[in-house]
This record gives C-alpha cells, sequence and structure tokens, in this order.
C-alpha cells in the first residue's frame, strides 16, 4: 500500500531553537496515528508543517503523492486541521463562521448549509447556530471548530487535542467519530497527552522527544512483552521516570518556613 | 520613568491603606503592569509587521509617547501668555483645556482599562480586595494620565515660569495634579455609576455608545469653539466678563494661584474658592472607592459576556435566511475568497465594539468639518447656511466623505482576536489578496457608499444636477486616495493584526491631519478645474482676452475634468489590481497566530 504521509528528513529551527531534527515518518491511509510526546517536543509544529501553515522548513513532505513545498494549496484542501486553541472570529455565529470557512473552501452555499446543520446538530448545537459565539462555553467552541476541520470532507484529519474542554459525551462522540471517520478510509493524525485516550484509539503511536522520534510502532510493540502501560512506556522514553521523586521534591519546597496547610482560611 | 511615577504614587500609601486597599498587592499589580506595558511593541508609528526589531527599541516606548506629547503641548501655551493680563482667567482657561483634552483621552481610550475583564483569571480568582482592584487601575490610569500631562504641560510652564519668575514656576505643576484627580474620579465615577445603574448584559453596549456620543459631542465643541473665539478677543480677556466660570472646577484650580500672588483680580467673593479646588478631588477619590468599588467587580465579571446569557443574533429558522449582504457580496466579489472576506468584515464591522467606537465617530465629523471650514472668519451659522448654494463648498464636502472610508479600513486589519487568523493559512486561499480585496469592497459598500449617496442627495438639492459629474469625479478620487492607503500602509488580511489600544486618540489626530493633507492635494486640483472661470476675470482686460471666452472655459473645465476623471479610473484599476493580487509573500508569516 502507497503510503498517504511521507515523511522524510523533515527539520525546523526556530532561531536557534531546533524544533523538528531530520523526522522521516510514513502514514498509511486508514489510519489512526497517536502523535505523542512531552511539551516541546515537536509535535504541534510537525502538524502545522503538514497543514501547510508552516512552509519554512527543510526536508520532504508529500501528502497523498503532492509535493508540500510545491502545491501547498491542493494539500490543504486533503488535510482538516483541528488546533488545539479555539481561536475563532467569535462574534460571529457558528453558522456565520462556517459559512466563512466553507466559503474559503470553495464549497457551494447550499453544500455549507446542510453540512453545517447536520454537524452541528449531531454536537448538540442545533439551537446555538444563530447565536454568536462570544458567549460560548470553551466545549461549545470546540465543537465548532472541530465541525470547521471536516466541513470540506477532508482526507485527512489532523486533531490537536481535540478532547479538551469537552462533556464526557462530546468526549464519547469524538472518539466514536474517530471509528467512523477511520471506517471511510480517513487518516487521523492525533496528538494527544491524554495517554489512556491515545492507548485506546490509536493504530499505531508515534513517540517524538525533542524533535526526534523515539518510538514508532503499536501499543504492543511499544510495551515489548511488558505489561506497561503507555504513560509509563512514555515516562521512560522521554527520561522523566524519576516523576515521583520529582513530585516529592516539589511539595517539600513549602517545608522550608514550616508552614502547614491551613483547613480555616 | 515608571518608577519614578510608582514611587510617586505610592507616596500617599496611608490614604490608600485608609481606603481600604492593600499597599503591598497594589505595588505588586502596578509594578507588573506598567513592566508588561514597557514590553510592547511601540503604538503609533511602527512597522506591524516586524515585532522581532531590537529589544531595545521597545524601551523608548514610554520616552517617543512623551516626546510626542511635548510638541503637543506648545498648542496649549497660548492662554498662558495672556495671562500677563490677568492670570487667574488665563489660568482657568489653560485648565479648562487640560481637563477637555484629558476627559476626551479618558472616555474614549484609558476608560477601558478601568473595565477591563482580561486579568479576571489572575486577580479575581486570588485574595485581592475590590478596593485594590480598582485603585489599582485607577493609579494605572493615573500613571498614564501624568506621563502625558508632564510633557504636555511643559512648554506651558516654561512660558509661566519665564512671565511669572520663580514662584510661578514652582506653583504651576502643583494645580496640574489636582486636575488630574478631578478628571479621572469625575469619569470613573460616571462609568461606575453605569456599572450600576444599566443592567450587566447591555453594560457595554450602552458604555459603547455614550463613547462614541461624547467623541462627537467633543470633537464637535471643539471645531467650533475653537472658531468662534476670537484672537483679538483675548487681549481684552478679563476675569469679570465670564461670571458663569465660577462654577466650573478649573476655575477653583486657577484661584489658587491667589496664594502665590494675593493681588491678583478674581471674580467678587470666590476667592475662598480655592479650598474646593483642594477638597473637591479628595471627595470625588472618597465618594469613588468607598461607595461605587464595592460592587465593581461583581458588576465587571457580571457584565463580561462569558456570563451573560447568549444573545440570538438572528431569530434560529433552521432555514438561512438570506441576509442583505450575502447578495451583496455575491454582487461585488467573484471569487470565493473575496466573499469570505467580504461577508466577514461586513460582519466584524458590524460588532466589534472597539470598531464602532473608533469609525463611527468619523461620519459626524464629516458635517461638523464642513461647517467649520465655511465658518472660517467668524460668520454665523445663519449666514453660511443663506449663501450655501452660491460658493462651491460641495466639492470640499463631498471629499470629506474621505474620513468616514479611512477610518473603517485602518481598523479592518486590527481585532482583539487576531489570532483567529491562522484560518487563512490553513485552508486552501491562493491568494489572500482576494480576501482583502473583499474586506476593502465590504466597507466600500457598506460605509462609504451609503454616506456618498446621502451626502449626494444633499448636494444635488442645495447646488442642482449641474454638479453630478463633480460627484461621480470625487467618487473615483476617494475610491483611489482609499486604495492607494489601503495599498501602501494597511495591506494586512482583515484582522489579523493586533490591536494596539495605547494612545489611539493621538494616533487617530495624527492621522486625521496626514489625510487631509494628502485628500486636500485631490481636491485642490479638483476644485482648480471647477474654477477656470476665475481665470477669465484675470485676463478679461488684457489682450488675452480676445483668445479666452467664458463658453471655452467652460468648455476646457468639462475637458479637463474628463480628463482627471479617466486618468484616476486607470490608476484606480491599477493599484487595485496590484492589492488583489496581493501574494503570501508580503504578508506575515503565520508562526504568530499559533
Amino acid at each position: 500500500m502507497e503510503p498517504i504521509i511521507t515523511i522524510r528528513n523533515l527539520s525546523k529551527s526556530y532561531g536557534e531553537k531546533v524544533a523538528l531534527n531530520n523526522i522521516s515518518l510514513d502514514v498509511y491511509p486508514g489510519q489512526i496515528i497517536g502523535y505523542i510526546g512531552p511539551n516541546g517536543a515537536g509535535k504541534s509544529t510537525t502538524v502545522k508543517i503538514l497543514a501547510g501553515i508552516i512552509q519554512d522548513y527543510s526536508g520532504d513532505v508529500h501528502v497523498a503523492g503532492i509535493n508540500l513545498a510545491e502545491n501547498v494549496l491542493e494539500v490543504k484542501k486533503k488535510i482538516g486541521y483541528i488546533p488545539e486553541l479555539p481561536e475563532m472570529y467569535d462574534l460571529l455565529t457558528p453558522r456565520e463562521y462556517l459559512t466563512f470557512i466553507g466559503k474559503l473552501f470553495h464549497l457551494s452555499d447550499d453544500v455549507i448549509e446542510s453540512r453545517t446543520v447536520r454537524m452541528l446538530d449531531s454536537f448538540g448545537l442545533k439551537d446555538n447556530l444563530d447565536q454568536r459565539m462570544d458567549s460560548f462555553s470553551k466545549g461549545m467552541r470546540q465543537k465548532v471548530l472541530i465541525v470547521s476541520g471536516l466541513l470540506h470532507n477532508p482526507q485527512i484529519v489532523i486533531l490537536d487535542e481535540p478532547l479538551s474542554g469537552l462533556d464526557a459525551n462530546a468526549v464519547i462522540m469524538v472518539k466514536e467519530l474517530l471509528q467512523v471517520l477511520k471506517a471511510e478510509g480517513r487518516t487521523i493524525f492525533y496528538c494527544s497527552h491524554m495517554m489512556d485516550v491515545v492507548e485506546r484509539v490509536s493504530d499505531r503511536i508515534v513517540l517524538i522527544d525533542k524533535g526526534v522520534i523515539v518510538a514508532d510502532g503499536t501499543i504492543e510493540e511499544l510495551r515489548k512483552d511488558s505489561s506497561d502501560s503507555l504513560e509509563k512506556i512514555f515516562a521512560k522514553l522521554t527520561s522523566s521516570d524519576d516523576t515521583v521523586q520529582r513530585a516529592g521534591s516539589f511539595a517539600s519546597a513549602f517545608t522550608d518556613h514550616m508552614e502547614k496547610p491551613t483547613a480555616d482560611e | 520613568m515608571n518608577k519614578f511615577l510608582l514611587f510617586l504614587l505610592m507616596i500617599p500609601s496611608a490614604l490608600w491603606k485608609r481606603l481600604g486597599a492593600d499597599v503591598e498587592q497594589l505595588r505588586a499589580i502596578l509594578h507588573v503592569k506598567l513592566m508588561m506595558d514597557n514590553r510592547k511593541p511601540l503604538s503609533f508609528g511602527n512597522n506591524r509587521g516586524v515585532e522581532h526589531k531590537k529589544k531595545k527599541d521597545r524601551k523608548y516606548t514610554t520616552w517617543l509617547t512623551m516626546l510626542f506629547s511635548f510638541f503637543m503641548g506648545f498648542v496649549y501655551v497660548f492662554p498662558i501668555i495672556i495671562t500677563e493680563f490677568d492670570p487667574v482667567i488665563g489660568l482657568a482657561f489653560f485648565y479648562t483645556m487640560f481637563i477637555f483634552i484629558f476627559t476626551f483621552t479618558l472616555i474614549t481610550d484609558f476608560a477601558n482599562v478601568l473595565i477591563d475583564t482580561k486579568d479576571k483569571f489572575v486577580l479575581f480568582s486570588r485574595p485581592v480586595s475590590d478596593r485594590t482592584i480598582m485603585l489599582s487601575r485607577l493609579l494605572y490610569i493615573m500613571i498614564y494620565l501624568l506621563r502625558l500631562v508632564i510633557p504636555m504641560s511643559l512648554p506651558a510652564w516654561i512660558v509661566f515660569g519665564i512671565i511669572k519668575g520663580w514662584k510661578g514656576a514652582l506653583f504651576f505643576p502643583f494645580p496640574l495634579v489636582l486636575l488630574v484627580f478631578v478628571v479621572l474620579f469625575l469619569v470613573s465615577a460616571l462609568y461606575l455609576l453605569m456599572l450600576r445603574l444599566a443592567s450587566p448584559g447591555r453594560f457595554k453596549d450602552v458604555l459603547n455608545y455614550f463613547q462614541i456620543g461624547f467623541s462627537i459631542v467633543f470633537f464637535a465643541v471643539w471645531m467650533i469653539s475653537s472658531r468662534m473665539i476670537n484672537p483679538e478677543g483675548f487681549k481684552e480677556l478679563r476675569v469679570e466678563a465670564y461670571d458663569g466660570v465660577k462654577y466650573f472646577p478649573s476655575y477653583w484650580i486657577a484661584v489658587c494661584w491667589t496664594w502665590v500672588e494675593g493681588a491678583a483680580k478674581v471674580l467678587p467673593g470666590t476667592r475662598w474658592m480655592s479650598i474646593l479646588a483642594i477638597l473637591f478631588p479628595i471627595a470625588s477619590l472618597w465618594a469613588t472607592v468607598k461607595f461605587l468599588a464595592p460592587h465593581f467587580i461583581r458588576g465587571l465579571v457580571a457584565s463580561d459576556n462569558d456570563n451573560a446569557p447568549a444573545v440570538p443574533v438572528a431569530k434560529s429558522s433552521g432555514k438561512k435566511s438570506k441576509k442583505q449582504f450575502y447578495t451583496w457580496a455575491n454582487l461585488f466579489n467573484k471569487s470565493d475568497a473575496a466573499k469570505a472576506g467580504f461577508v466577514l468584515t461586513w460582519l466584524q464591522t458590524s460588532r466589534s465594539r472597539t470598531f464602532k467606537m473608533r469609525v463611527y465617530p468619523s461620519f459626524a465629523y464629516v458635517p461638523v468639518y464642513f461647517f467649520f471650514i465655511l465658518m472660517q472668519g467668524g460668520r454665523s451659522f445663519t449666514d453660511v447656511w443663506d449663501n450655501l448654494s452660491e460658493g462651491q463648498g460641495y466639492i470640499g464636502l463631498l471629499y470629506l466623505t474621505t474620513f468616514v472610508i479611512m477610518q473603517a479600513i485602518n481598523y479592518i486589519t486590527m481585532s482583539e482576536q487576531y489570532k483567529a487568523a491562522w484560518v487563512y493559512y490553513a485552508t486552501p486561499v491562493d491568494k489572500p489578496g482576494d480576501v482583502i480585496a473583499g474586506a476593502y469592497r465590504a466597507m466600500w459598500v457598506k460605509y462609504f457608499m451609503p454616506f456618498m449617496a446621502a451626502i449626494s442627495v444633499f448636494v444635488l438639492f442645495i447646488w442642482g444636477g449641474s454638479v453630478l459629474f463633480d460627484i461621480i469625479l470625487a467618487t473615483v478620487n476617494i475610491t483611489l486616495f482609499s486604495v492607494v492607503i489601503m495599498r501602501m500602509s494597511n495591506r494586512a488580511l482583515p484582522f489579523s493584526r493586533k490591536e494596539q489600544m495605547k494612545d489611539s486618540g493621538f494616533r487617530t489626530m495624527v492621522r486625521v491631519l496626514g489625510t487631509m493633507l494628502l485628500m486636500g492635494a485631490l481636491w485642490i486640483t479638483h476644485y482648480g478645474i471647477s474654477n477656470l472661470f476665475y481665470l477669465d476675470k484675470v485676463v478679461n482686460n488684457t489682450f488675452l482676452s480676445a483668445f479666452i471666452s467664458t463658453t471655452w472655459l467652460t468648455v476646457l473645465s468639462l475637458v479637463l475634468k474628463l480628463v482627471f476623471l479617466v486618468l484616476s479610473s486607470v490608476f484606480l484599476w491599477l493599484v487595485f489590481d496590484s492589492l488583489r493580487n496581493t501574494d503570501w509573500k508580503s504578508l506575515q508569516k503565520s508562526e504568530q497566530y499559533l
């Protein structure tokens, strides 16, 4: 099978700081890739390059056979990017915002209208279609953001911490949605810190640390016959297995001045 | 500078404590706020695209603002010069000007600091009392005011010192501090009162329209009063001639001069009013903090949108209600990206309070400016009105509409939510110029077109149908001018730049002046062509009169106008095409958005 995403020797620096250091990766259609790593490891940089937002990188990236550097617009049409923070023009209503996004993807008015209504309805936001988003909760914004990333029916979906702020029902729905999208043959790039979710939904896990891929495989392959959870594996591979000790030293910072937590305050 | 001001403000910390504030917290909050300000990029005259210039530059922000204020200060020297004759009335006049300008600055710019809810998670969740938070904001605004007051009053201070000697020089700064207190506490009391009275959900809207209304009134009063005052009359300025002045705080403050110069002339029986000058600020400070502060945060949080009930924009009918602007969008734009830019800009400008605050007053500036210019030379309003149709004032009036489109396009690139601009980078937008062109067209259709139409109806009504061609020529010229400005200095995606709150009142004034100069060139050319008849008078008695007849000049004038129109149209087409073809390379990088 031909990989849908091919990354070769991808590097990116911000001034002195190296964000990605010679990454190579193949992703196959219909896979859910769990892309994990500590803060500042380079996860967001990778997905922003894939989404065509960052364009000054070195290395080769091909998406569905298209060279990203040569034809970024075609790649953008195939990708649905859902960023971590729901930064939107929230003076608009979801209907207006999604119409705006749909136009940027050259969708027709009818398609935008029917998809907007149906998608928001399944998130339980039908009654909020014509309300300004500045009064929305974080979870409601997140839902609109997810819809805005899927509106143009993308082949590849990139989700950066998609569950943050969602209520329990919405979390279940998003997880179900991932499976439906996968069954339709779409590829999903899933960045998260929530190890238990990553462990459950991903077909393959890629662990990145300090701009380098340190592990790549199914959860079983990563375990290597041990019964460790993904959380433990993560801690081992990103050299932070002394977390217990660190937590202890954190708490001991209070003892310098012998203050006890007071209950009566 | 900030450290020094902070030190000054913390001197009366015993007073702050008595008012119920926690002095240590107060100092910490102010320190952080000032530190953050100095790290913000320069607010005016900078290229916002290049934000990562040398860090050093930012340190000079404060100093540059102050230098600018210093030059502004020369405007206020005038009333001080007349103090030679009658110091109290001169000072009263000077203080009135200051109160006026600072009230304006406060209401339009800094008052937003007072009711800001951005730091609610940082401060409101900590054990900091309402009074401390409110006082910290008042003092913060005060630091800003002082930074304006000190350099702005410097020229007047020097002049006053020269006229009145060292006593005068020593005396001068003291009343200014009182004045700052008066302005600050009056304005904040007004705001807090509004916060108490208006329903929380509506507060920010009420405030917004109040600010817009106030700016218009301020502008009208400022322009018209400066026109009506006859410079010759200043020599005759005597305190006896202005009995009503004793009811105003600026007069009370001016009476303080009698402490230095006992013989100074005041209105009979008003010498005691210098006590009011001291009591009034203290009383207003006390009343503000004591009575209005306790419900301050509760009111603020309630007025915050996050907690307000969701407001439906339109009745949810399940079906898409075809709105007018979608029709306009399809009519004026070919590409999808342009349509998207058009609709986004249309909707954002209808709902953003900051945008409305900055742009809507300029609609009223047009008629005010028009009569201001006509009333030059002390003509009365009725005199101007009766003779309106005889002159060629319509050309000026038509060109004044430039204000409307200029203000609008100046602010469409800015937004509090500039980070939402990441979507342009993540969607297949081929040429960002399309989106920008759509945004420009939205402003043209939404603000300029109806405004120009209304002005045209007025012009046609007064001057008759013969000026129709001038209306068309002016429309093209103004459009050309605004597109040039958009292309040269404002080429950015709509709502993709950070707001620069600081000193925006000043920036507006500077820009208004610059715009007037550039626009003046087009207007004068147009006016010149329309006034070829004067040539006739000039050459009437010379040998040239044999060659030049009135008919000939009329034809020449028409031909020249036609040539002008064709040239302007061609330029308009060229410049707009260049704007529409803006590519990604000429815009900011995407990194700042995510």
